[in-house]
């Protein structure tokens, strides 16, 4: 019979043992101790991950000064953890014990108590370095899952807001969470979203990229279809607007379903700051990210096949400049962007005590030095470094987006011109016919949503946003309301 | 199926990662292009019914622009003698960025569009490219230096600018406008009338317009270093006061500064010229330069008792700007206020100018101002019959008044 | 997977159908009509408009489709073979906007004539538009309407200083043969009046619906309009010579300015919304394939219709004038034909099925019915005999 599936006794050294059997690693410990009259007892724990003087204060010393229980429930009543569980059968103790949690033996008592002194080794919840702002909350997700939820929980206190839980991972036990708001979110979306997770098995989770790829309808895309985010007020705000959220432990990344592209294009500060402000940066990243993708496209086909895109000036400049480089201008511009993907990479992984040296390596060497023995040319090089940066003011687009503009540039390079048109119109088309969750994902753009074009690329102030987002489809469709208005005529 | 899209996208990319480094596709590199800024056309000297084509490459430099001109001395077309630059140099001709397109004096005798048509039937050749004729030889015009050292094609550009149209002293026509007349119905048109004055010096070696090229000059003459030809190592100062008219593709006449300025004050996108006027003070003639600024023009032709009438209606406003005469103070103070004898003789002086253009358009046969256009859109059933007389028939009628500022 | 919106229907009439006028129908039309262009194009307008209008008025009479119209007048296999037909014509009419946009292409996007290999490309992307179904073509009016309103815009205000109005005079001076020659020459690009009928049961109907769509054609046929009396006003004589306008006729303003020919974004913007026109007509054929043979999976007949779309740019590589002399002048019969006269004679259909003639659950429904009925007239004569009997 398997081991796990039997029931603890009311022998206690037959459980220990039982335990054992089934948690041989050597973190696993089993703390004894005796009751006042005698019985003994024992807690059996992993060790790093227990709050052990909890266990010590709160279990074995009550246990030690009174007499031994006759039941689990009387035992219970002893001790002081606000959370206690039975566990009657050996595999869910071993589970709790192995997430933290000790569980606690009597001799002469059947099951085991299961105590919540699970104390794990988490970071402060700080800033998150992919989503910086200037104004408004700093806060970050981390890796633990409950830390998270009262990120939430701080920020949404309504009874409709629910955290369905699940554990996905036959090893990994990974608690995922699915977060949404009764009466707002779509009921449909939930249930698909609980559906897909539950019909996961697989080894472990070891982060909500792994959810997300189950959760995309397109796992192969190369377009996100999860939105992502590492900020708790970004999650609510978007519970509120009417999406559904994911929440995994061990990561601090959380998913948000459903996804549309426009949500990139929009950061957190666009809320804290004037409209107007916050409508020019949304148009500025939109430019930037067109001039990340086309910019070194049209810079090779206007010098292979259409030199009339240049004005004469800017022309006999770059052809200045080209004299004598060995490549052509789409392999010269082909190797620069290997290179600032190389760069880029490194930087991410080097040490930093490494990174002035190596940031100086990349500025002379390949910048300045390359030009002057005529490797490259000048304008390669500043096309190249302002497509890179104009690339990070959408962060999450940023992987995409290499990709994709390395495809420009060879289809600019052997088709032409035509082609980038062409490899664009690809592009929409798939777009466009990408849905997820019933939600297309340039929405509001196309379909076109009217409404929601208040809170796209154009931002306008918080007294039009009366309405959540048309294109989900929850019933509770209002807001905000003001009573009592008072237009300001001064 | 998914195994099949994948299977297809991997043949699709690498058949374009391939296109891609292989980069054999029949590509003009940049390097290998020679971008032409000007082309000049004169009849052969060495065969008769024949062209010389001189083409004026820009060559980049690191510190300024240089110029090339490699001149085909005799081509049969003038396509001929474009694609015998790429053959001679081994470097490709590209026009798209052809600004200028400079006739010998020689060519406008005949039919101009036997070599404009070139130009016109190309698609790579923009029809927006500025159209002269120059005095002599292109050739040598091409050759000659700026005096602030840059491309010649950009000196004479700026010379031929809308800025300088806008002024008055130019009449600005593209090789467009020029078609358009000459297959109209008036079969007429203007160029720009080009001259070179060797005046002004230059501060050393002028780089513009003569310097020569690296490689690719065997064959035809390229010309290089025409600061030293002609000037003595004087730069050269363009001049386009003068306008050639055209008449079925042919030279017609040729209107002077004073006839030009008064044309693209009645007709074209001038409003704002200097001009001389002679007017009597105190019994002496005085010289007047006034800024004119014109705020309404009009030219309409009617037909009154079988006679048609041109009439032209001006309005505007003058200053003067300076006089051959000592001015009292009180004068000088005052010289927002015109006398009235001065804008009088300025108003004989136009009507006079405007009348000369139209002689010389009846006499050559050049409809400059559009008449019979002007006849076809609005008396489309009195076209036929006055068509071949309205130019010698049609009476001018004036309503030009200049004012002074108060 | 097919369904449109009303909104998106008259988006496409408003900015994606017009730029098929943009290129080489412009010189075209002012050889045969001369100044007299407008009035030649309106009168194609005009009638495009009548039959968009009509169909319009059938759309909001019924909701489905002209496939079930033609089953319920004609049965399953005279539809199938009408909706072949169909297809086969709307390959058919889409060769010569594709061989246009092949030239337009080579010559104006490219600077020395490349080989056809830089057009075959769009045939790929075309093959994975119509793959992808109706709903693409609704979706992609709603980006190109912004798209096409910015960049005609641009390129207009660029064009509009340099046009003179007065070519356009005197009215008439082409003569009614020159109108009317212009008009029957120009129907290879006015095929759009056929499109609403292929959309019809494909979008629910709205309140207004006829003339929402009418006066987004309105828009597109103004756009159009305008465009043909700048294009007129800036080359006049030369019109016939210039091939594509598109191309130049904002360059006059932009040239010699500091960045030089800036309108090339907004002819770039318009030659892409000219991508997504030359897929419509091929997904609609992939589509009435479909409908005629619906257990085909989508990939099969839209590789085929790109394919043979693509042999034939091959053939006629170096034949345009040829292959647009014969659809103007020999195969405008059959642009009546399918695009005026079909839509119209579909107002004729039945609009409701002819027993046996719906689908298997309809004509279960409509037996069921007749059944009942005749039960209850039995019923009814029974009834009557035995209230005869009693009285006597």
């Amino acid at each position: 019979m398997d081991k796990s599936a039997k029931k603890l006794g009311t022998k206690l050294p037959d459980n220990v043992k039982l335990l054992k059997d089934i948690l041989p690693a050597e973190d696993v410990l089993v703390y004894t101790f005796r009751t006042a009259d005698g019985k003994s007892c024992a807690a059996v724990y992993t060790d790093g991950i227990t709050d052990k003087e909890s266990l010590g204060e709160l279990a074995a010393k009550p246990l030690t000064l009174a007499k031994a229980p006759k039941s689990r429930e009387e035992a219970k009543k002893l001790l002081y953890f606000p959370e206690m569980k039975d566990a009657d059968d050996a595999e869910s103790a071993a589970s709790e014990i192995l997430a933290g949690n000790p569980a606690l033996l009597i001799d002469g008592i059947a099951g085991a108590v299961v105590l919540g002194t699970k104390k794990i080794a988490v970071r402060a919840v700080t800033e998150p370095q992919t989503a910086i702002t200037v104004k408004g909350p700093r806060e970050g997700f981390i890796e633990d899952i409950k830390t998270n939820m009262g990120l939430v929980r701080r920020r949404i206190k309504s009874p409709a807001l629910r955290l369905d839980t699940q554990k996905v991972g036959k090893y990994s036990k990974t608690v995922v969470s699915v977060v949404y708001l009764e009466g707002i979110t779509d009921a449909r979306i939930v249930e698909e979203i609980k559906e897909r997770i539950a019909a996961v098995e697989i080894d472990g989770v070891p982060d909500s990229s792994y959810i997300a790829q189950f959760l995309a309808k397109k796992p192969y895309s190369l377009f996100k279809q999860v939105g992502t985010t590492e900020k708790p007020d970004v999650f609510c705000a978007k519970l509120l607007e009417g999406r559904a959220g994911v929440l995994v432990d061990g990561s601090p990344i959380a998913l948000t379903l459903p996804y549309m592209l426009s949500e990139d294009f929009q950061s957190a500060q666009d809320y804290f700051v004037s409209p107007y402000r916050a409508t020019i940066t949304r148009l500025l990243r939109l430019a930037a990210v067109c001039i990340a993708l086309f910019l070194p496209a049209f810079y090779v086909a206007a010098q292979l096949f259409k030199l009339q895109l240049l004005p004469f000036a800017l022309l006999m400049t770059i052809s200045g400049g080209i004299q004598g480089i060995p490549l052509s201008p789409s392999l010269e511009l082909f190797f620069l962007l290997v290179v600032l993907e190389i760069l880029i990479e490194a930087s991410v992984r080097m040490p930093k005590y490494v990174a002035l040296a190596l940031s100086v390596i990349g500025a002379l060497v390949l910048g300045d030095t390359a030009v002057k023995a005529g490797l490259v040319s000048s304008p390669a090089i500043i096309i190249v470094a302002l497509s890179g940066i104009a690339a990070y003011t959408v962060p999450d687009l940023t992987g995409t987006l290499s990709v994709v503009r390395i495809a420009f540039v060879i289809v600019a390079g052997s088709i032409g011109t035509y082609g980038i048109l062409l490899l664009t119109a690809l592009i929409l088309y798939y777009l466009l016919s990408s849905d997820g969750y019933g939600t297309p994902l340039l929405a509001p753009f196309s379909p076109l949503i009217r409404r929601d074009l208040k809170d796209s690329l154009l931002k306008t102030d918080i007294y039009s946003l009366r309405s959540r987002p048309a294109v989900f489809r929850g019933k509770n469709k209002t807001r905000l309301k003001v009573r009592n208005r008072r237009k300001d005529n001064g | 199926m998914n195994k099949f899209w994948s299977w297809v996208f991997l043949i699709a990319a690498g058949a374009l990662v391939l296109l891609f480094f292989s980069n054999d596709f029949g590509l003009i590199d940049i390097q290998k292009t020679a971008i032409v800024a000007a082309i000049g056309i004169d009849r052969s000297e060495e065969a008769e019914g024949r062209w010389s084509v001189t083409a004026q490459i820009a060559v980049p430099d690191a510190n300024a622009n240089k110029a090339s001109n490699v001149s085909i001395p005799s081509a049969e077309t003038v396509g001929a003698g474009i694609a015998e630059v790429n053959r001679k140099t081994g470097w490709y001709p590209t026009l798209v960025h052809c600004r200028l397109i400079l006739l010998g004096e020689d060519v406008a005798e005949g039919d101009v569009f036997r070599v404009l048509g070139y130009f016109l039937r190309s698609e790579f050749v923009e029809d927006s490219c500025l159209v002269a004729v120059c005095e002599g030889r292109a050739q040598e015009m091409l050759g000659a230096s700026s005096p602030v050292g840059e491309l010649t094609t950009m000196a004479i550009a700026k010379v031929l600018s809308s800025e300088a149209q806008k002024t008055g002293l130019v009449c600005v026509t593209n090789l467009r406008d020029f078609a358009k007349g000459y297959y109209s119905a008036a079969k007429s048109g203007y160029l720009p009338f080009l001259a070179r004055l060797p005046e002004a010096e230059s501060g050393g070696p002028s780089e513009g317009g003569g310097g020569s090229a690296d490689g690719g000059q065997t064959g035809g003459s390229a010309s290089g270093g025409s600061g030293q030809s002609g000037s003595g190592g004087n730069a050269d100062v363009f001049d386009a006061s003068k306008t050639m008219l055209f008449y079925e593709g042919k030279r017609a006449a040729v209107l002077e500064a004073a006839e030009t300025l008064a044309f693209n004050l009645a007709e074209t996108s001038t409003d704002f010229a200097f001009g001389e006027v002679v007017a009597e003070e105190n019994g002496e003639p005085v010289t007047f330069s006034l800024k004119m600024k014109i705020s309404q023009k009009s030219r309409a032709l009617a037909l009154e008792g079988g006679v048609p009438i041109c009439s032209f209606r001006i309005r505007a406003n003058a200053q003067i700007a300076d006089a051959d005469t000592a001015a009292g103070l009180d004068e000088a103070a005052k010289k927002t206020i015109v006398p009235g004898s001065v804008l009088r003789a300025a108003e004989r002086e136009f009507e006079e100018q405007l009348t000369a253009i139209l002689k010389k358009c009846a006499d050559s046969g050049c409809d400059l101002f559009g008449l019979k256009q002007a006849l076809y859109r609005n008396f489309p059933r009195e076209y036929d019959a006055y068509e071949k007389t309205l130019l010698s028939s049609a009476r001018a009628a004036y309503d030009i008044r200049f004012s002074t500022l108060h | 997977m097919d369904k449109l919106k009303l909104r998106q229907i008259c988006f496409l009439f408003a900015a994606v159908l017009p730029v098929a006028k943009l290129i080489i129908y412009p010189s075209t039309l002012s050889y045969y009509a001369k100044n007299d262009l407008l009035l030649s194009a309106g009168l194609n307008f005009l009638a495009e408009g009548i039959v968009i209008a009509l169909v319009m008025w059938l759309s909001s009479r019924t909701d489905r489709t002209l496939f079930d119209l033609l089953r319920y007048t004609f049965g399953e296999v005279a539809a199938k073979t009408l909706y072949v037909l169909l297809a086969l014509f709307l390959l058919f009419s889409a060769a010569l906007p594709v061989l246009e946009q092949k030239i337009f292409v080579m010559q104006v996007l490219y600077e020395n004539v490349p080989s056809l290999l830089s057009f075959t490309p769009f045939f790929a992307v075309c093959c994975f538009a119509c793959v992808k179904g109706l709903k693409t073509i609704g979706r992609i009016a709603d980006i190109s309407l912004p798209v096409f309103a910015l960049a005609f815009t641009a390129l207009i205000l660029l064009a509009l200083p340099h046009a003179d109005f007065g070519a356009l005079q005197p009215a008439g001076a082409a003569g009614v043969r020159g109108i009317f020659t212009g008009s029957l020459f120009g129907l290879p690009w006015f095929t759009e009046c056929l499109f609403p009928l292929l959309f019809l049961g494909h979008f629910r109907y709205e309140k207004g619906g006829m003339w929402k769509v009418l006066a987004a054609f309105a828009a597109g046929a103004g756009a159009v309009l305008l465009y043909l009396a700048v294009f007129y006003g800036i080359f006049e004589e030369l019109s016939i010579l210039s091939q594509y306008p598109l191309a130049h006729i904002a360059k006059y303003s932009t040239i010699y300015t500091t960045l030089g020919r800036a309108d090339f974004l907004f002819i770039f913007s318009i030659a892409l919304v000219c991508i997504f026109y030359l897929c419509i007509p091929v997904q609609l054929s992939v589509h009435c394939f479909r409908k005629a043979f619906p257990h085909l999976a989508p990939v099969f007949p839209a590789a085929g219709a790109n394919l043979l779309l693509l042999v034939l740019a091959i053939v006629f590589n170096y034949s345009f004038n040829a292959v647009q002399t014969f659809m103007m002048r020999y195969a405008f019969p059959v642009f009546l034909l399918f695009c005026y006269v079909l839509p119209l004679l579909s107002l004729l259909l039945r609009k409701k099925p002819k027993a046996g003639r719906g689908t298997p659950e309809q004509n279960a429904k409509a037996a069921r019915k007749k059944t009942a009925r005749r039960r209850a007239a039995r019923i009814a004569r029974l009834l009557r005999r035995q209230e005869r009997r009693e009285h006597e």
